[in-house]
């Protein structure tokens, strides 16, 4: 490209005129000299000389057919096999029609016969012929992702659907190939590694699809687009296809995944089949392997559900059919548990689906930045659950609520909770903010900026899934947080497991070493109750005393 | 001499030859000089009498590209004939085109 606009600048172009006849060259270079330089060469083999030397800079090669040593088809088929000399057009000067066919086939753009037509005639069939093959260069560059030679998406998929008019729609299949953590790789072996990952695969991908048909392209910085004619066999294919791709990448090992929509014989259009791929390569788990997973009919009913999920959550939220059941918390130093708080977690009861487990939605609405809503209903039923147990029991018990990675970067968050505490009438301690440990080591200094303005406020914090991020030790001591909640999977195994009864232990000194208590999730035994008891645990949650209940059954905990 | 006179009375399309040359009779009248000094019809002769009818139907071949954009059609025709029957290898007797090509070549010498 940069000589293209070298070549173009001040519309500086240089010609070379090939002929052994004097007065040949002469004629065409005075037609031509006013509006290009023009260099003269007498054979083929001069001309070859100077091609090689002046490949750049040359616009147009005007080259007659009859020479001595190397003629003009030898020549023509010099430059054709190469691909960089082949970019120069060529004009061929000849008197035969037989020679104008061969020519062009040859790879000619265009043909000047003799006796030569008036000048204009030939100097517009000499700018068109440059003006064409600029354009083509343009073309070609702007059209191709430069470190691949792959297609950009935006021409993959105007030729594709080219390509499905021509072929009256033929089978196609979609598949998308993604590099795993690829931003991993940039960070732990340098970009130029990482672009030598692409641009290896994009050479492996073009010879695939030289070989087998189809157009690929780079869709985005370490996804490839792959559209080819329907195979029978893609479960097998595939595979085979994988474990080649996966030897070029061996030490130090990158992996991939591949997503595939096989042609079911509907007439999906293009953009279709891919968002399908696409879906079957984003459901693929990123393992340590390189896997891949085709799109069936159960992704899309799977797919389907998302989007009813979706589409009905506003319905829902007014509707009110989103329940907010409590898990009582249990203080255990004492000879008897005392309730101490809860934990507000969300139920939905679809009219159609029935009720749906949060693992169903909570992730789907993050995804979609829709969890601020559901957040902000829980908050607000909580809050209002705790002022109705207070007015009847005259009793406060906090309920803790979980605030999303999202909630916690609003800079509204606490004017919003706020809002909340005044409606609902409660005090600020009485509704907890339960924030995931991992939020914490994401963004360190903001998070901790943001908790410690809650506090200000009169918040108390809880800092939830305690173990399951990547805190340092030397972070854990500026935690401004009031209370630790321990993943339930270092729960799980206490009672069978030395190991992780040691390390439970472990934390809980941690907690007491910050001074705040430490709530156990996942309590399901009397033995894991009072193993924890017995090493110092302070607060218990879990199906050992219940199980999440709406508001009104947990009154029952409340009157005990 | 050659002029653009004289070679429009011998028979050539001097108005095409001109253009052809941007209009230029120096270039043109140049271009001819430099055709009669040519030894080309020379070589054609004696190819033709060793029956080297390709090496034959090259110089015959350029020949006609260079009478043809100088328009000198008198010398044009005969060499265009004999090129034709060249093409295809036709063994014939080319004397009375060569004759009437040397004919043609002469007066044009002795302009």
């Amino acid at each position: 490209m940069q000589e293209l606009l070298d070549r173009k600048k001040g519309l500086h172009r240089k010609i070379l005129i090939v002929d052994d006849e004097f007065i040949e060259r002469e004629m065409l270079g005075n037609m031509l000299d006013s509006f290009y330089e023009v260099v003269y060469a007498e054979d083929g083999e001069e001309a070859l000389e100077i091609i090689k030397k002046e490949k750049s800079k040359l616009s147009l090669i005007i080259l007659d057919l009859h020479m001595p040593k190397l003629d003009g088809y030898g020549l023509l088929e010099i430059l054709h096999s190469n691909a960089e000399l082949r970019r120069i057009p060529v004009i061929v000067l000849t008197s035969e029609k037989e020679a104008e066919v061969k020519s062009l086939k040859l790879g000619a753009s265009d043909f000047i016969t003799k006796p030569y037509e008036v000048p204009e005639v030939i100097q517009a069939r000499v700018m068109h012929s440059i003006e064409l093959a600029e354009r083509s260069v343009i073309i070609h560059e702007t059209e191709r992702d430069e470190l691949t030679g792959l297609f950009h998406r935006e021409f993959f998929f105007e030729y594709g659907r080219m390509l499905d008019e021509q072929n009256e729609n033929a089978p196609m299949d979609a598949v998308v190939i993604d590099v795993n953590r690829f931003h991993i790789i940039n960070e732990l072996y340098g970009r130029e590694f990482g672009d030598s990952v692409l641009k290896t695969l994009g050479e492996s991908i073009h010879r695939f699809v030289n070989k087998n048909g189809g157009l690929a392209c780079r869709s985005e910085s370490n996804c490839f687009y792959v559209y080819i004619p329907h195979q029978d066999n893609l479960c097998e294919f595939l595979p085979t296809q994988m474990e080649k791709l996966g030897k070029l990448f061996e030490e130090p090992k990158v992996t991939i995944r591949v997503g595939a929509y096989s042609d079911d014989g509907s007439d999906a259009d293009m953009e279709h089949r891919f968002d399908c791929a696409r879906l079957a390569c984003a459901r693929i788990s990123k393992s340590y392997e390189s896997s891949w997973g085709f799109y069936s009919a159960k992704l899309h009913d799977m797919e389907l559900h998302s989007e009813h999920l979706i589409h009905d959550m506003d319905k829902a939220l007014s509707e009110k059919q989103f329940k907010v059941f409590y898990q009582p918390k249990y203080n255990i130093e004492g000879d008897k548990p005392r309730l101490c708080s809860a934990e507000a977690l969300i139920r939905w009861f679809h009219p159609e689906y029935g009720m749906i487990s949060p693992g169903e939605f909570i992730s789907l609405f993050e995804e979609k930045g829709l969890i601020h809503k559901l957040d902000r209903y829980v908050w607000n039923e909580a809050a209002h659950q705790v002022k109705e147990w207070k007015e009847k029991y005259n009793v406060t018990v906090p309920v803790s609520v979980n605030v999303s990675r999202v909630d916690v970067f609003n800079p509204l968050l606490g004017d919003m909770l706020d809002g909340i505490i005044k409606d609902s009438g409660i005090n600020h301690e009485d509704l907890l903010l339960e924030i995931t440990e991992s939020a914490y080591t994401d963004n360190s200094q903001q998070i901790i900026d943001t908790v410690t303005a809650l506090r200000d406020r009169g918040f108390k914090i809880e800092m939830d899934d305690f173990g399951s991020g990547y805190s340092s030790l030397n972070m854990l001591t500026s935690l401004p947080i009031d209370a630790l909640k321990l993943d339930m999977k270092f729960i799980r195994n206490i009672c069978v497991n030395e190991k992780d009864s040691a390390l439970v232990e472990i934390m809980i000194r941690i907690s007491d070493l910050l001074e705040v208590p430490i709530i156990a999730e996942g309590v399901e035994t009397k033995e894991q109750a009072e193993l924890l008891k017995g090493i110092g645990c302070e607060i218990i949650q879990g199906y050992y005393f219940s199980k999440p209940v709406p508001g009104e059954e947990f009154e029952k905990f409340i009157e005990a | 001499m050659i002029t653009v006179e004289t070679l429009s009375n011998y028979g050539a399309n001097t108005k095409e030859g001109i253009e052809r040359c941007m209009n230029n009779e120096e270039f043109y009248i140049m271009l001819v000089n430099k055709a009669l000094s040519d030894n080309k019809l020379t070589k054609l002769k004696q190819q033709l009498i060793e029956k080297d009818l390709d090496a034959a139907f090259e110089t015959a071949h350029a020949l006609k590209g260079m009478y043809s954009n100088l328009s000198l059609d008198p010398l044009t025709k005969p060499i265009s004939e004999m090129t034709e029957l060249l093409r295809s290898r036709c063994d014939v007797d080319y004397g009375e085109y060569m004759a009437e090509a040397e004919k043609q070549f002469a007066a044009l010498t002795a302009l």
